[in-house]
């Protein structure tokens, strides 16, 4: 079965990560893997900046190289041919779908986008972000998003994190995912907090353990 | 009037962008209303201003470009009403003229500006080339006060005292980020400013007051224009004075580990982040080094920056900008006898390797 998965999601709320995280756990099981960096806002802390890295690793990675965009000028924000065609690539297909509130317009530049039987999307939500800070606001920001198959719960503070703070997230999380009748996909815990934790969150969602990379993006 | 709930209650840490924290950071210092214009890196304070202001009874205008958000700043504090802006790079440029004119008529504006690279439109993404221009841009003197940010937690606490600072001295206020700090994601504590005691200086209005003028009130002149010489220098003169007076309340800096320092880094904004960084590195390794980060640019902490420079035996000069800074470090510095080695990068990032490499090379 094919995997075809999209991370939309609040500017900053850990889409990248999650995406990457996502992909390299497929092509461990043995999976043809695609990641498609779809933020055509920002030049830059994007997954850009790791798609050497990513390329070693065996994802096939459908992305601008920086060098690349010298002479594109302002934003450098153009989208690629194999951006328009990612759906039809073989394999698996994950979707990084960068810049906040518009991010998921793109859907209506990707070629088949509306009409994929496989086509999931996840919202990230990480509710030290204050936008997205409760219950109620986390529930208004995901109906302007459109369609919306299920919501993770990336809650974090960076290299501050703790199980508290996660566990936190997941409650706040479940309750606006109920409302919203959505499923909860999993919560993400980053790897060193992993041994603090049983197979789920308190709520009961599966866990994903998380590598950071998106750190490594920046300067 | 709407009286709208306090947007941030008790102490909260939170992750997000830099540019998400200055448009909280307004909320939380009672900003009444934000004039802008779209230009990166700053983009999202006004996105996130304009998703938050309707919520607590807060108002936005977009205006056609930067001249006029500038002015349109001025209109609104003239006004009464808690204004700010924020900008980059040309568009900085452009503020420039109303800023001047801030000067002048001593107008309380609040400025956010997020340096991109230069000069003119050059790259959207970071530097710290801004700083002439915004020290001492336009065709005024230089009498506004900029602070500069190395991180969230700075552009929250810096953008709620730029309000302060603007409306009690009556000068226009700049809070310098960059594009880095506007994009990078960290951690931060965001808190009402009352609860920490900070009393936030009411605004008040330079127009519409009630009463005659010349009959049941003073005649105020508020103008920027001068028929003579000798008029112009005395109204100068009297914002200088006001100016010198206001500064030593105003300045601010940050000494790392100077009082025995032998090479002495001196850095601004993120910049000082990897000056504090080589510090730490060079003291493992025996290396006496120290830190000296002015926090206002303008005014500048003169007299704290020669004395942790007359104890080093050099000192090293680091910035994103082909030597803007650098320029105000020797004016500070003018008549003390140290040789001065530079790290200029236009545009560019700089680490704290970058740093440690440069100093033990020179031993």
């Amino acid at each position: 079965m094919r995997i075809v998965e999209a991370f939309i999601g609040e500017y900053a709320s850990g889409k990248s990560e999650n995406a990457i995280n996502r992909s390299l756990e497929l092509l461990q099981q043995g999976r043809e893997v695609t990641i498609v960096d779809l933020d055509t806002v920002e030049p830059f802390y994007t997954l850009r900046p790791l798609k050497k890295s990513l390329e070693q690793k065996g994802l096939r990675v459908i992305a601008w190289d920086p060098e690349e965009t010298h002479g594109l000028g302002e934003a450098g924000s153009l989208l690629k041919q194999e951006m328009l065609w990612a759906l039809r690539y073989s394999g698996d297909i994950i979707m990084d779908i960068g810049y906040g509130v518009h991010g998921a317009k793109i859907f209506n530049l990707i070629v088949g986008a509306e009409t994929d039987p496989d086509l999931k999307i996840y919202a990230v939500v990480n509710i030290t972000r204050p936008i997205t800070g409760n219950k109620e606001d986390i529930v208004e920001y995901v109906q302007t998003l459109g369609r919306v198959d299920g919501i993770i719960n990336n809650t974090h503070l960076g290299d501050e994190t703790t199980k508290d703070l996660i566990e936190e997230g997941a409650e706040v999380v479940t309750a606006a995912a109920k409302e919203l009748g959505l499923p909860v996909v999993y919560t993400a815990v980053v790897e060193d907090l992993r041994t603090q934790f049983d197979d789920c969150d308190a709520q009961g969602n599966p866990l994903k353990i998380l590598h950071r990379f998106m750190p490594d993006a920046f300067w | 009037m709407f009286m709208s709930d306090k947007p941030i209650k008790g102490e909260k840490r939170v992750f997000m962008t830099g540019n998400e924290v200055c448009a909280w950071a307004a909320l939380a210092a009672d900003a009444d209303i934000m004039y802008g214009y779209p230009i990166t890196p700053q983009n999202e304070v006004m996105h996130y201003w304009t998703r938050l202001s309707p919520k607590h009874g807060r108002k936005f205008l977009q205006t056609e470009d930067e001249i006029s958000a500038g002015f349109t700043t001025i209109g609104g504090v003239m006004a009464g009403r808690k204004s700010f802006s924020a900008t980059a790079g040309p568009g900085n440029t452009l503020f420039q003229e109303p800023m001047s004119m801030a000067e002048m008529m001593r107008i309380p504006t609040v400025v956010i500006i997020m340096q991109r690279g230069g000069p003119s439109t050059a790259t959207v993404i970071y530097s710290q080339q801004e700083v002439t221009m915004t020290t001492f841009g336009g065709n005024g003197e230089g009498f506004r006060v900029v602070y500069s940010t190395s991180g969230h937690q700075d552009l929250y606490d810096y953008t709620i005292k730029s309000f302060n600072t603007a409306w009690k001295y009556k000068f226009p206020t700049f809070v310098l980020g960059d594009g880095y700090q506007a994009k990078m994601r960290e951690p931060l504590t965001m808190y009402d400013p009352a609860e920490r005691g900070i009393e936030m200086v009411k605004p008040f209005p330079y127009v519409g007051k009630p009463g005659m003028p010349g009959t049941d009130r003073p005649t105020e002149y508020l103008r920027n224009t001068y028929n003579t010489e000798a008029e112009l220098y005395d109204a100068i003169m009297e914002i200088a004075r006001d100016y010198e007076k206001a500064a030593p309340e105003i300045i601010e800096w940050e000494n790392v580990q100077t009082d025995d320092a032998d090479t002495l880094i001196v850095a601004h904004g993120i910049v000082s982040r990897a000056a504090r960084g080589a510090v730490e590195t060079l003291r493992k390794d025996g290396i006496k080094a120290g830190h000296f980060r002015p926090i206002t640019l303008r005014p500048f902490a003169e007299e704290e920056l020669r004395k942790a420079a007359s104890k080093a035996k050099n000192i090293l000069v680091v910035e994103s900008s082909y030597g803007q800074f650098l320029k105000l470090v020797k004016e500070y510095l003018y008549g003390l006898d140290k040789p001065i080695d530079t790290i200029l990068r236009p545009g560019v990032g700089i680490t704290a390797e970058e740093i440690v490499a440069r100093i033990k090379e020179g031993r």
